[in-house]
């Protein structure tokens, strides 16, 4: 059975680092038993280096949701191992799972989600409250930080409500930021988004992943946003193939 | 704590609602309890006032002072007992009298001022001495009559010369008089009554340190109640109370099942939310702990507010209705309606924990 390997040799686009942080073996995750058994992700196998970003392209039902949620921690794979620099995610029981989600992974989803009775800042500032060592002090400064270079300063205090679509999801990466995670993850960021914004809020996420040296995966369906990634790989059926980089998958569309 | 505050802080709308729920719930049971109390004190307390802790009644009388009959020598052979400190007659009849003031409905009770069957709870002038006829104290829930008053039952006229309080007898004022002045008011109002050898209603102990009502060796034809089994055999009492009673619990399982559906409600609509928390690595235990503190907050504050309306209510009803605001009863339904409250919250832990992290990603798309 050939299986859609791809390693960072062969769709590397010459980052820095050698050593992809970001493992995924033979992944396969499978739902139900015996001959109603379906397969939503067969032995997918990928890499990422830190600084990358690469996007997920697929329809509604690929099983590029699927396989997102086996990376960040929040499903458990059927067999086949993800590895996120030393840790192996397959072997996390349920409460170092969410340990782990809470200080190695940041998500951006696609309603932003943010907590609507919380402002911007004070959104930031609850998921430094989920780690171990959080410091109050320091978590106020650096969310103070991260809002200022996404050009928030002024709508620290705001309440989302308050705030526009666009705003809403640069808080959402802020928070994805806030706890120095090595992975990001980001499900559909342009879904509530015009194309303009949408656009602008891909931008920064590439730039944000690239200069804190973070290692950034993008669900999306949208082949215009795969332009401003490093690796685009496509997944359809549950199979999980390469497709160059994104300027490449952006130009032959 | 950051999420359970700040929702408060910032979406009070709705706990202002569930505030207002668990204040009316708190107004009624604890209003509901003072007139259970202020009904319970108000039938009881001529059993109460005395300094007895024991009654004797007639065998077949089941603890009723009016169809209790006992020879008056009894009352001397009850005092001879080991573990009896004092017995006191005491003669109970149901009647109306007339006063200054017009007819009044009355209990009176023959004792003897000096022994265990005397009410404690003079607050104005005095008893009767023991030999001292034509006089009598009444219970200060007897309109228009003061120190100085007389009242009359049938053709016998007693001159008041002192107030007691808590002692009415089944919402009746009691006329406190001698066993003697209470033969010939009883023989006056129920002529059948005379010439029969001498006998009271029952006999009120003062039992000695350590005796208790179990180790009594009765008097053949009678039985020894404790204080407490002769008040709730007064009649009603027992039927008021059993049925005020079943109010307040009804209506405390009334405040569980509002706060579980309105915290069932809350986590429902949340459900998007905290699948998006617990991606972001939020424990359930992390969540449950914030429903709790909102459902310990939103009671705590409701149960002070539904206290304070109870309690004014309280100032301004009028005294014809008997309530009676008791602290310990105050601070058991307090504590009923929060720990009810909790409890309705705790029912919405378990969705919480269903919520899968993992619902987070995909969304509609």
């Amino acid at each position: 059975m050939a299986s859609n390997t791809t390693t960072a040799d062969t769709a590397s686009t010459g980052s820095a680092s050698t050593e992809p942080i970001l493992r995924v073996n033979d992944v396969t995750k499978t739902y139900g038993e015996g001959h109603t058994a379906v397969t939503a992700v067969a032995n997918a196998s990928l890499a990422v280096k830190e600084g990358e970003f690469v996007s997920l392209l697929g329809p509604s039902g690929s099983g590029k949701t699927t396989l997102i949620s086996m990376i960040g921690g929040l499903l458990t794979s059927t067999s086949g191992t993800i590895e996120l620099g030393d840790v192996d995610v397959s072997t996390l029981s349920k409460k170092d799972l969410t340990a782990f989600r809470a200080q190695r992974v940041g998500f951006v989803f696609q309603a932003s989600n943010l907590v609507p009775f919380l402002t911007a800042k004070e959104n930031l500032v609850y998921v430094a409250t989920l780690r171990k060592d959080y410091d109050r002090k320091q978590a106020s400064k650096r969310a103070d930080e991260l809002l200022g270079e996404l050009g928030l300063s002024e709508r620290i205090g705001n309440l989302p409500e308050q705030l526009s679509g666009g705003e809403r999801q640069r808080v959402a990466i802020g928070r994805a930021l806030m706890n120095d995670p090595d992975l990001v993850l980001v499900d559909e960021p342009t879904a509530s988004l015009d194309t303009e914004l949408g656009r602008q809020v891909v931008q920064l996420l590439a730039r944000e992943v690239k200069d804190r040296g973070k290692t950034g995966i993008m669900v999306t369906h949208d082949l215009r946003m795969v332009e401003y990634t490093d690796q685009v790989f496509e997944i359809l059926d549950g199979k999980l193939s390469a497709e160059g980089t994104g300027k490449e998958k952006a130009k032959s569309h | 704590m950051m999420l359970a505050w700040a929702e408060i802080r910032r979406s009070s709308g709705r706990f202002l609602s569930i505030i207002g729920a668990l204040s009316l719930i708190t107004f009624l049971v604890l209003t509901l309890s003072a007139l259970s109390d202020g009904l319970f004190f108000g039938s009881t307390g001529a059993v109460k006032a005395p300094s007895a802790q024991a009654y004797v009644f007639s065998e077949d009388a089941e603890g009723s002072f009016i169809r209790s009959q006992i020879p008056a020598a009894d009352v001397e052979k009850y005092r001879q007992l080991d573990g009896i400190d004092r017995a006191g007659p005491v003669g109970v009849l149901l009647t109306s009298g007339k006063a200054s003031s017009g007819e009044l409905d009355v209990a009176v009770f023959g004792v003897d001022p000096e022994s265990a069957s005397a009410p404690q709870t003079v607050t104005k002038g005095r008893l009767p001495t023991p030999a001292e006829n034509g006089v009598a104290a009444i219970d200060d829930s007897a309109k228009g009559v003061e120190i100085g008053s007389t009242v009359t039952v049938g053709d016998v006229p007693v001159e008041i010369v002192g107030l007691t309080s808590g002692s009415s007898y089944q919402l009746q004022p009691t006329l406190w008089t001698t066993v003697d002045t209470w033969t010939a008011m009883q023989e006056s109002v129920r002529p059948e009554t005379r010439g029969l050898p001498a006998y009271v209603s029952a006999i009120a102990l003062d039992l000695s340190a350590g005796t208790t009502v179990e180790s009594l060796r009765s008097i053949a034809g009678t039985v020894v109640l404790t204080e407490d089994q002769a008040a709730l055999a007064i009649p009603g009492v027992e039927q008021q109370r059993s049925t005020l009673n079943s109010i307040i619990y009804t209506t405390l399982l009334v405040a569980a099942l509002v706060v579980a559906l309105f915290f069932a409600l809350i986590v429902l609509e949340k459900r998007d939310l905290f699948a998006a928390l617990k991606a972001l690595g939020t424990s359930t235990g992390r969540l449950g702990r914030s429903v709790i503190i909102q459902a310990i907050f939103a009671s705590v504050i409701g149960v002070i507010l539904g206290a304070i309306a109870s309690r004014l209510l309280g100032l301004v009803i009028p005294s014809e209705v008997p309530t009676l605001y008791l602290t310990n009863s105050l601070i058991q339904i307090s504590v009923f309606t929060i720990v009810a409250s909790v409890l309705g919250a705790v029912f919405s832990l378990r969705r919480i924990a269903k919520i899968d992290p993992a619902t987070a990603l995909g969304g509609n798309l």
